[in-house]
């Protein structure tokens, strides 16, 4: 979807530099800094909430927080628009 | 422009766009029948990681073939699917491959849950069919098989152009999204494994923005079926969390149940009179639909995501829903297109109509004519995307490895490559001017309502084309900040042209069948339209016309022609 308000929450201090949040990303949200090894959160407004990024860290320092209410359904009634 | 950017030149005997199930599966299938060619899998995003086959239930389609022959599921599929529309002789070759699919998979390093008498662990999932599950790290997997036996991976590099020469096809152009070097990649055979077109809306099938159907429309290569490219799921209206089955439990707001209306005989999987139900419901105001069911928080699908143990994919799922829980008060639902447009041609060898090209997976599932009149996996066949893919990734690979090796490494052509470096930059290039989400915003105002897409009507047709042929006009004005942008510029454009071959070739199919639903010519026709509409670009023009389907050769067919 587009357009939406999804957060990305990152903890660096756990953060041991694998890498595999930046592959995992299939939507090219999460970019890398190879020189400090750390995720670099560039393109969240493109965030499908897949929660690839957090399923993989195995030291918990992704948190994706979703904002539902933000994604449009495209119907013709109002409370689907 | 090309060293302002940076240029790469490469060559490979087989390119392969796209690192999802259907890419690897083909990647790996050629490598292994013959070692000594060059593979080389470029993949916009990481390969393993993208596509959709990890996101997904992660549900293979079983087939117990002792207890069900091929010819029996084609009669079944014919009938009450594919409706007449499909080619009965790839369908069967599809069923009779089942365990020999997934005897591979497994070779290639997917675990597959097995009965301690050594036979799969299947969960049936209607008279014919059952399902087993595989765990979701199956394309990781499948990368990691593809590199020992020496396929090369590039990722981050998003194709742009194929390249043709003397009308077989002589490799590719791309460019990396995170630095904009261009790449001119020569290949005697290129298989293209770039998904379907979801225009960015279901989340799971945000992967599939069409680029490669795309890409194979602008080099001459044909499209069928583009018209049943509409896929649509109930979600619950918070979350937008798929239901699956949910159109067996649904109920008007004055508590009557709805299903009964257009549901009259146990079918395999949602089908589009589920969608024109809502639609009728709201208009009529007896809406909103909701679910019930006898058990308090039971689903029907949601059983079949949980009985497998499954680790890789559990972090994945609990997340998902333990997050659309939290927001979801009740179980109110509505549709969402999916899409899943899936039109690239192939012939039984999954060859495109351009010599040397195949396309695989997603990309080509009604370009096949294999399941007839039905959008793409899931399209009312569950299981069958990730097992499609793996089917025609293998089916590719004796035909790819022949052209091969009776190829000569083609030199691309120089004004091609200039074209496609011009029209990639372009964006880029612009002073000013609108963004890629302008154009997508205004393609999904056209193709998301119900009654654009799924429950058509000549005038809603028409409307939703004109506002598709406003955003095309805009798509000559998008202007990119980034490399990152410049991609969504390039998905944006393909957006535009899946949408308007979708709704140009809706208006010429006057009739209702299978998935493909009208309210103005409600019946199926077998007298005038057992037959596909082909779309092809003419020298720049949109170029559509029918073919009759050739039924008569196949065993099961319709009564009344």
């Amino acid at each position: 979807m587009i357009d939406t308000k999804h957060e990305i929450i990152f903890r660096p201090e756990q953060c041991v530099g694998c890498g595999l949040c930046y592959k995992a990303c299939f939507v090219d949200v999460i970019r890398w800094d190879a020189e400090n090894r750390r995720p670099i959160f560039k393109y969240v407004e493109d965030c499908e909430h897949c929660f690839y990024c957090e399923s993989v860290c195995k030291k918990g320092c992704i948190e994706v927080r979703p904002d539902y209410a933000s994604e449009r359904l495209l119907q013709s009634f109002d409370n689907y628009r | 422009m090309i060293v302002e950017y940076g240029h790469e030149t490469k060559r490979t005997d087989v390119l392969v766009i796209g690192g999802g199930i259907g890419g690897l599966t083909a990647a790996v299938s050629i490598k292994e029948r013959a070692p000594e060619l060059d593979v080389l899998i470029v993949e916009k995003q990481t390969a393993g990681y993208s596509g959709k086959a990890n996101k997904g239930g992660g549900v293979l389609q079983y087939f117990d073939l002792n207890r069900i022959k091929p010819e029996e599921f084609v009669e079944y599929h014919v009938k009450a699917i594919g409706s007449y529309l499909g080619d009965q002789e790839l369908l069967a070759k599809y069923v009779s491959m089942n365990n020999f699919m997934l005897d591979k998979l497994i070779e290639w390093g997917a675990k597959l849950p097995k009965n301690a008498d050594g036979t799969y662990n299947a969960i049936p999932t209607g008279p014919m069919t059952a399902m087993i599950g595989v765990d979701l790290d199956i394309t990781l997997k499948m990368r990691r098989t593809a590199e020992r036996i020496g396929v090369q991976i590039i990722d981050k590099v998003a194709v742009s152009d194929l390249l043709t020469a003397d009308g077989t096809i002589a490799g590719a152009t791309g460019y990396s999204i995170l630095d904009g070097t261009f790449y001119v990649i020569a290949a005697k055979a290129v298989v293209l494994a770039t998904g379907s077109q979801n225009y960015r809306i279901g989340s799971m099938w945000s992967s599939g923005r069409g680029d490669g159907i795309a890409a194979a429309y602008r080099a001459g290569a044909e499209l069928r079926n583009v018209e049943f490219g509409n896929f649509a799921q109930l979600v619950k209206v918070r979350s937008h969390e798929e239901v699956v089955f949910g159109e067996n439990n649904m109920y008007n707001r004055l508590g009557e149940f709805i299903t009964k209306n257009f549901r009259t005989t146990p079918e395999p999987d949602i089908n589009s009179n589920a969608i024109r139900e809502w639609y009728l419901a709201m208009t009529s105001g007896t809406g909103p639909v909701h679910l019930e069911y006898d058990e308090p928080g039971g689903s029907e699908g949601a059983p079949l995501i949980k009985i497998w143990d499954r680790p890789y994919g559990q972090t994945f799922w609990r997340l998902n829903n333990e997050r659309a829980q939290a927001v979801d008060t009740d179980l109110e639902v509505c549709p969402m297109l999916i899409g899943e447009q899936s039109p690239v041609r192939v012939e039984h060898d999954m060859q495109t109509t351009i010599p040397g090209l195949y396309a695989v997976g997603d990309v080509s599932y009604c370009g096949s004519a294999a399941p007839g009149a039905v959008p793409a996996p899931p399209g009312r066949n569950r299981g069958s995307g990730i097992l499609n893919a793996v089917f025609a990734g293998i089916s590719c690979a004796d035909s790819a490895v022949a052209h091969c090796k009776s190829s000569a490494m083609p030199e691309p052509d120089e004004e091609q490559i200039s074209g496609s470096i011009r029209r990639v930059y372009a964006p880029l290039e612009r002073k000013s001017g609108c963004t890629a989400k302008d154009v997508i915003r205004k393609v999904q105002s056209a193709v998301g309502p119900m009654e654009n897409s799924v429950y058509m009507r000549a005038d809603r047709i028409d409307a939703a084309l004109q506002t598709v042929l406003e955003a095309k006009e805009l798509a000559k004005t998008m202007k990119a900040v980034d490399f990152h942008d410049m991609l969504a510029c390039h998905e944006a454009e393909a957006m535009v042209l899946s949408a308007e071959m979708h709704f140009r070739a809706s208006v010429m199919r006057k009739e209702s069948r299978g998935w493909f639903l009208r309210e103005d010519y409600p019946e199926m026709d077998n007298k005038n339209w057992l037959k596909w509409i082909v779309v092809k670009n003419s020298d720049g023009e949109m170029k559509f016309y029918t073919e009759d389907v050739p039924y008569k050769k196949w065993p099961v067919q319709p009564q009344d022609v």
